[in-house]
């Protein structure tokens, strides 16, 4: 017989390195003389698309579009030091420090557009739609190309470098309190899974993920992020172990050590709240890590609320469920 | 705040060269004139190298080179401690590199490794981390810590006496998690040569190019201005490139032959040249009241950081952090404990410790909802952290923590299906 249940799991993650480890990011800007610009960043573009990420902020401070920048990372003979692509810290902490970067290239930008427009504060100066000029008067703005080369003929350049170091204290060692991380993220998932009580295969029907994201800088990458989380989460939950016999893998291939493939995934709903953390770039926070989380304890959840059996081991393999089913009816029979 | 193109749905930059498959992966990156580098792996999980024989190798036409531990001017590397050694002397799990043939053709370098003749004194085991956390245990790493526990983290917070007293109901269990690989599609793989300036260049797949230039400058002592390490598209990380691989490997090869090497691995090597994720056993105890708030949490976690210590502070001090779950528990009493043992070595991957224990607290939230007679839906809603919320670690929650409105927006995707034959 194939039983349905639903599951709920909630889970929260503290992003960056922790524990006061210094957890520090750079960044260089240069604004060139045809109103492009290019980012160098040593953050490592694993594919979860922070190059695509750090175009959009510099984009958005200097009234560009994203294809305007050049986002180059990566390399230690071109690029600074941005810590590593992991610990759910790039688009938070990198993301800072190119914000950061982007306006200060900006602000000198600003000081000298205020002089060209007889404006005696750079506040009066906007960037907007590839032009640079008075805010509030569209008569008076030029592209945003002459005005850079204009300046350079002058012997003035926009060029940056800036870094942003997270917070973060480490906690006490006999007690452990502290705080260890900022900021945290949170999310819960529901997850619809079938039962074969015969065969003891668990398929999962359908996953809805919400996450908080503070701000979604790119929604179609966190519902990428969300996807590829939820799929991970998955394979963790149902299908994935390495077996060992004396420290020997004895399935070091991907037709012994079972990954989710197409046919394992289900229809996911991604949806995102956004409640902007304020120490993030434009309110946001990550979600790398925190889109795996909540999955495992959803379909274990579903699980029980499908056939009414605890499992506490994962993966949840075939054998472990009937196992499960069999205690279970045992207990009844007796 | 008002944005145009932050929060817009621009597409990727990378999109078009994967989709068309243009996009260089380490992979496809070779040059003329290139060696290609095999290593071979310990098959036991402990021992002692005795000797390494590698005239037979050598005898092979086309085999330019064999490199072991001697051959690395300073042999160590790890994130937290440098303690993995390049090309070991000393083995601590299947599959730690003992040597490396360089040669001029893929086949002729894999054929030459089977010819490398290593012969080991084989020490005892343990690979159960309970077992290994016994004092009188063999120590795997006795410069580093006097037995196998490499790390203890606990946390105290309000009092259990108190808290026990306060519960209507307490729900104990054991939770128990597994190793897993990152299986990451692409295979680690480098190009490292030496370029015209004399430079050491490595081109590869990583999480942070800035560490691996660090560590290769390291053991082979150079400085970080002569060494340049170049990420080339990465085919999924996960935390599986976060420690080093081959890159130092392939870099003590091409500094020693003067050539440009190629290394890749085959997908068993690359089980066995990166970290897993830590399993655990968790033993829980959580009380609440009959009303669903909780009151007392007690849990111990053991996690098996195999043979090197990689990130497993960190990943252990991670999991007792975010072991109460996002919610508010008043009296909690966790320990956390990292161990070594002569499993494959855990380190970095997506979650980092709090992947485990999410298994366990969301479990007990059920059992306990269950238990009480409540939704799973309304335990949680009356114990989450919100803004000015305290967690286990005394840490106050001053902004941002909107997991009522996710759950809210979660809420209408719970009513339980039907039944099908």
């Amino acid at each position: 017989m194939k039983k349905r249940g639903i599951g709920l799991g909630c889970s929260w993650y503290g992003t960056g390195y922790g524990n006061g480890f210094p957890d520090v990011s750079s960044a260089f800007v240069e604004i060139h003389d045809d109103g492009s610009a290019t980012v160098l960043t040593g953050a490592v573009d694993v594919g979860q698309g922070s190059n695509s990420i750090f175009a959009q902020i510099v984009a958005e401070e200097l009234g560009l579009e994203a294809q305007d920048i050049c986002v180059y990372s990566g390399d230690t003979d071109a690029t600074p030091d941005s810590g590593t692509t992991a610990a759910t810290r790039q688009t938070y902490n990198t993301g800072n420090a190119v914000l950061k970067a982007v306006r200060q290239a900006k602000s000198s930008l600003l000081v000298y557009a205020a002089r060209e427009f007889s404006c005696p504060t750079p506040e009066g100066i906007e960037l907007k739609e590839g032009y640079i000029g008075v805010k509030g008067d569209p008569s008076r703005r030029v592209p945003l190309a002459d005005l850079v080369f204009q300046a350079r003929l002058r012997g003035e350049r926009f060029i940056s470098a800036e870094s942003s170091t997270a917070r973060s204290t480490p906690v006490d060692p006999e007690t452990g309190q502290g705080a260890p991380y900022w900021p945290y993220s949170f999310g819960c998932q529901s997850a619809e899974v079938e039962v074969d009580t015969e065969t003891g295969v668990v398929q999962v029907l359908k996953v809805v993920a919400v996450h908080d994201v503070g701000k979604a800088l790119n929604p179609t990458q966190v519902e990428g992020q969300i996807a590829g989380g939820v799929t991970q989460g998955i394979g963790y939950a149902l299908l994935e172990e390495l077996e060992l016999d004396e420290g020997k893998i004895k399935n070091p291939a991907f037709s012994s050590y079972l990954i989710p493939t197409a046919l394992d995934v289900p229809n996911i709903e991604a949806f995102f709240v956004e409640d902007a953390e304020s120490t993030g770039p434009f309110g946001a926070k990550g979600l790398g890590e925190p889109a795996m989380l909540p999955t495992v304890a959803a379909i274990i959840n579903a699980i029980d609320d499908a056939v009414g059996v605890r499992i506490t081991s994962i993966p949840a393999t075939p054998e472990k469920i009937l196992k499960a089913l069999a205690e279970k009816n045992g207990e009844v029979n007796r | 705040m008002k944005t145009s193109v932050v929060g817009s749905r621009v597409t990727r930059e990378d999109a078009w060269g994967k989709v068309f498959g243009q996009t260089k992966f380490p992979a496809d990156v070779n040059l003329p004139g290139q060696l290609y580098a095999v290593v071979i792996r310990s098959p036991h999980p402990h021992a002692r190298v005795l000797s390494i024989n590698s005239d037979y190798a050598l005898e092979m036409a086309g085999v330019v080179a064999v490199l072991s531990a001697k051959d690395v001017p300073h042999n160590a590397h790890g994130v937290l401690f440098r303690d993995q050694p390049v090309l070991a002397e000393y083995v601590r799990m299947v599959g730690d590199p003992v040597a490396v043939v360089g040669a001029e053709t893929e086949e002729i370098a894999r054929e030459a490794a089977k010819r490398v003749q290593v012969e080991y004194e084989v020490l005892p085991t343990v690979f159960d981390p309970e077992e290994a956390m016994k004092p009188d245990v063999l120590p795997l790493h006795p410069s580093l810590r006097p037995t196998n526990v490499l790390y203890h983290m606990p946390i105290r917070r309000g009092s259990m006496e108190e808290g026990w007293a306060k519960a209507d109901v307490v729900i104990e269990k054991e939770y128990n998690t597994q190793h897993v690989d990152h299986a990451f599609l692409q295979p680690e793989a480098v190009l490292a040569y030496l370029d015209e300036r004399g430079h050491l260049v490595v081109q590869t797949a990583t999480q942070y190019a800035h560490y691996d230039r660090g560590e290769i400058a390291h053991a082979l002592g150079l400085r970080f201005s002569q060494v340049q390490v170049k990420t080339l598209a990465v085919g999924g990380a996960f935390g599986g490139r976060e420690d080093i691989s081959l890159q130092v490997i392939a870099a003590l090869m091409a500094w020693k032959t003067l050539r440009p090497v190629k290394m890749e691995n085959t997908r068993e090597e690359s089980f066995y040249s990166h970290s897993k994720r830590h399993p655990m056993r968790m033993q829980y105890k959580t009380g609440a009241t009959k009303d669903g708030k909780l009151v007392a949490m007690e849990a111990k976690i053991v996690g098996d950081s195999g043979a090197y210590a990689s990130w497993s502070i960190n990943v252990l001090r991670k999991a007792a952090v975010h072991a109460t779950g996002p919610y508010v528990i008043p009296n909690v009493s966790i320990d956390s404990y990292a161990v070594f043992t002569n499993n494959p070595f855990s380190g970095a991957m997506r979650g980092f410790g709090a992947a485990q224990t999410v298994l366990a607290y969301e479990s007990q939230m059920d059992l306990l909802a269950k238990e009480i007679g409540i939704s799973p839906l309304e335990i949680r809603l009356r114990n989450i952290f919100k803004v000015g919320s305290t967690t286990a670690t005394g840490q106050v929650l001053t902004s941002s923590v909107p997991l009522d409105q996710c759950l809210a927006k979660i809420t209408p995707y719970l009513q339980r299906g039907g039944e099908s034959e």
